[in-house]
């Protein structure tokens, strides 16, 4: 963060799609500062892709606008194109191209130096760990392998902001940590802005700032520490014989506002140890468990919407999980042996 | 420059690496010459013997009538379908990394046309491989007029295919479309049979379908016309007349270039302005 200028390399003004007459993205105002590492945290649906699109010229505005790197989108296409690389929610790789081919035409397109082409393609194929498989054509890659070489391609013509549209969706946790370590590493070396949308809490925790996006709008937008420390406190979280006369017993004896969803009830209090002991004896509903937390952005987010992240789909670890399950299917097929 | 050529060498790569299409590409060419050509020249050549035939029409060789018209059928198939792939890049996402990049749209759809104009030369020249069955001799003035020649058709017709793609969003939708132009184009443009004894109707058709002046074109080069006696031009239909006035190979080349040149204006047109 000490690379940090104080250049807003991104300013965003009233930003808004309708398609018909529904609306994605609600005119949404933010800016980003040179070096940042921004993310957009929300629900599938919540408008991320859209605004993203629009920023990177590759959907049509409906109103307002954004200025990135000086250029404003509706008006200077050509010269954002130049400031930016992407990495598209979904793929995007030529499959009947070798790894190779899809970077050196990516080279073209962008016009980077030839005298500097091979060493950037044999650099960025190295960072990942895409080298031995270089002349291979992409479709034989696994999917982890693609979104690798996809970052790798967006790196090639050194952008000034890198954009990346749920960089790790689908992945194994193992190459979604690798791919982090790709991002933090560019981010350190080229001091290049990365602006990127996930609706993995995890991930968010990554980022210098944090928007909260839920139905096309901008919910709240700080770092993730301001953000956790606006919801107050720690998190308790129980599970009750009656969670419906538990909301109301704790409202009417502590004046608490208590969230109630799937797992059970949750609220916040200043300090969680001084709180429990006395809380638990005297609760006329019987407890069946209690525990105790550290704020997450999902607290935030539930705070600032009124819902759970995972209300609307699986959790990032439960999403995690399926992949695995999947993949390790796939590995065996019919119990070959 | 450089951007229009990578567009370019990615589509004929492609075309060199699929061998499976490579090689079905020769079916339905040899269907017509071989089955097709053949059964019609045998008809035509019993119907020949029962009355009195003029001297030198007894150098009609349906086959070898035939083997320019499938040329252009092929160079104009192999065109147009060409555009498929930038519906399919459209639908596998690869368009958007092209059309996320500043490459101006422009040299996307000239190094598209250009690459498919290439695939259906490549593929248009491959049918040569036919000449030693069916007795046509082929000498350097032929190949070296019929090179371009096929350029400039597979060029035209190229623009025309990708005009049609700039705005469509699926490969079945594009499909749907190109056959519907494919079959009535090659059906009235003198690929299959000669233009004489049309019926009126069908006469003003196939002189408002510029595929007509490609097939015309191919046989004027590769049957030399200016070598032929003049019965032989006219059973072949050979002498094609446009508002009375004798069309030549050069008028043809020169309308082929000039259709080929608005078609692909207005696929730069349609192309930039779509939102992709
Ligand atoms: N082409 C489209 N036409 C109509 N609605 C769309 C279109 N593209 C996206 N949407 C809608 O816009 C909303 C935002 O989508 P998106 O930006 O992809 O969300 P996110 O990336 O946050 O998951 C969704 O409700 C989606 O259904
Ligand atoms: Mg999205």
């Amino acid at each position: 963060m000490t690379k940090n200028s104080n250049r807003d390399i991104i300013v965003v003004k009233n930003l808004t799609k309708r398609y018909g007459s529904f609306t994605a993205v609600k005119g949404i105002s933010f800016s980003v500062k040179e070096g940042e590492l921004f993310g957009f945290l929300g629900p599938n649906g919540a408008g991320k892709s859209t605004s993203i699109n629009m920023m990177c010229t590759v959907l049509s505005v409906t109103e307002g606008t954004a200025i990135l790197n000086g250029h404003d989108i509706t008006r200077d296409k050509a010269r954002v194109r130049e400031a930016i690389g992407i990495i598209f929610q979904d793929p995007s790789l030529d499959e009947n191209l070798t790894a190779l081919e899809n970077l050196k035409l990516h080279c073209v397109m962008y016009k980077v130096d030839k005298s500097v082409r091979m060493q950037r393609i044999m650099e960025v194929l190295e960072m990942t760990e895409l080298i031995d498989r270089k002349d291979s054509l992409v479709k034989t890659f696994s999917g982890g392998m693609k979104r690798r070489l996809e970052i790798a391609r967006g790196l090639l013509h050194y952008p000034k902001i890198l954009f990346l549209d749920e960089p790790t969706i689908g992945l194994d946790p193992q190459t979604r940590s690798h791919i982090w370590k790709y991002i933090m590493d560019i981010k350190e070396r080229e001091n290049i802005t990365v602006f990127l949308t996930t609706h993995y809490m995890d991930e968010a925790e990554y980022c210098d700032r944090v928007a909260i996006m839920d139905h096309g709008e901008l919910v709240v937008l700080d770092t993730p520490a301001n953000l956790k420390n606006a919801v107050g406190g720690d998190v308790i979280r129980l599970r009750t014989e009656d969670d419906e006369m538990a909301v109301a017993e704790i409202g009417k004896r502590y004046g608490l506002a208590v969230t109630r969803d799937r797992d059970g009830i949750s609220f916040s209090v200043a300090s969680g140890e001084e709180f429990m002991a006395p809380f638990i004896k005297e609760l006329p509903v019987k407890i069946l468990s209690i525990g105790m937390s550290r704020p997450t952005l999902n607290d935030v987010f539930l705070k600032f919407t009124g819902r759970a992240l995972r209300d609307e789909e699986l959790s990032s670890t439960d999403q995690l999980r399926e992949t695995m399950k999947r993949s390790r299917a796939g590995l065996r097929p019919f119990g070959r042996s | 420059m450089e951007q229009i050529l990578y567009i370019w060498y990615r589509d004929v790569v492609k075309f060199v690496r699929d061998r499976t299409r490579l090689a079905s590409s020769f079916v339905m060419p040899f269907m017509f010459l071989i089955l097709f050509g053949n059964g019609m020249g045998g008809a035509i050549k019993s119907l020949m013997a029962s009355g009195r035939v003029p001297a030198g029409l007894a150098g009609f060789d349906f086959v070898k009538f035939m083997f320019p018209g499938i040329i252009g059928m092929t160079v104009f198939n192999t065109a147009i379908f060409s555009a498929l792939s930038i519906v399919q890049d459209r639908e596998f996402g690869f368009m958007k990394e092209i059309m996320v990049s500043p490459v101006p749209r422009v040299h996307i759809v000239l190094g598209k046309t250009l690459g498919g104009a290439t695939v259906a030369l490549l593929q248009g020249l491959l049918m040569f491989l036919f000449v030693p069955f069916i007795g046509i001799k082929l000498n350097p003035g032929i190949v070296l007029r019929v090179i371009p020649a096929i350029f400039l058709v597979a060029f035209t017709i190229s623009s025309i295919g990708i005009l049609v793609a700039s705005r469509l969003k699926t490969a079945q939708g594009f499909q749907m479309i190109i056959q519907l132009l494919v079959f009535p184009m090659l059906f009235l443009s003198g690929a299959y049979f000669p233009l004489n004894g049309m019926p009126g109707w069908m006469n003003i058709i196939v002189k408002l379908n510029p595929l007509t002046y490609a097939v015309d074109l191919f046989k004027k080069i590769i049957l030399e016309y200016d070598k032929m006696p003049e019965v032989l031009r006219q059973a072949m239909g050979l002498n094609l007349q446009v508002g009375g006035h004798l069309v030549t190979a050069a008028n043809e080349a020169g309308f082929i270039a000039l259709f080929g040149a608005v078609m692909i204006v207005l696929a730069m047109w349609s192309f930039s302005t779509v939102e992709q």
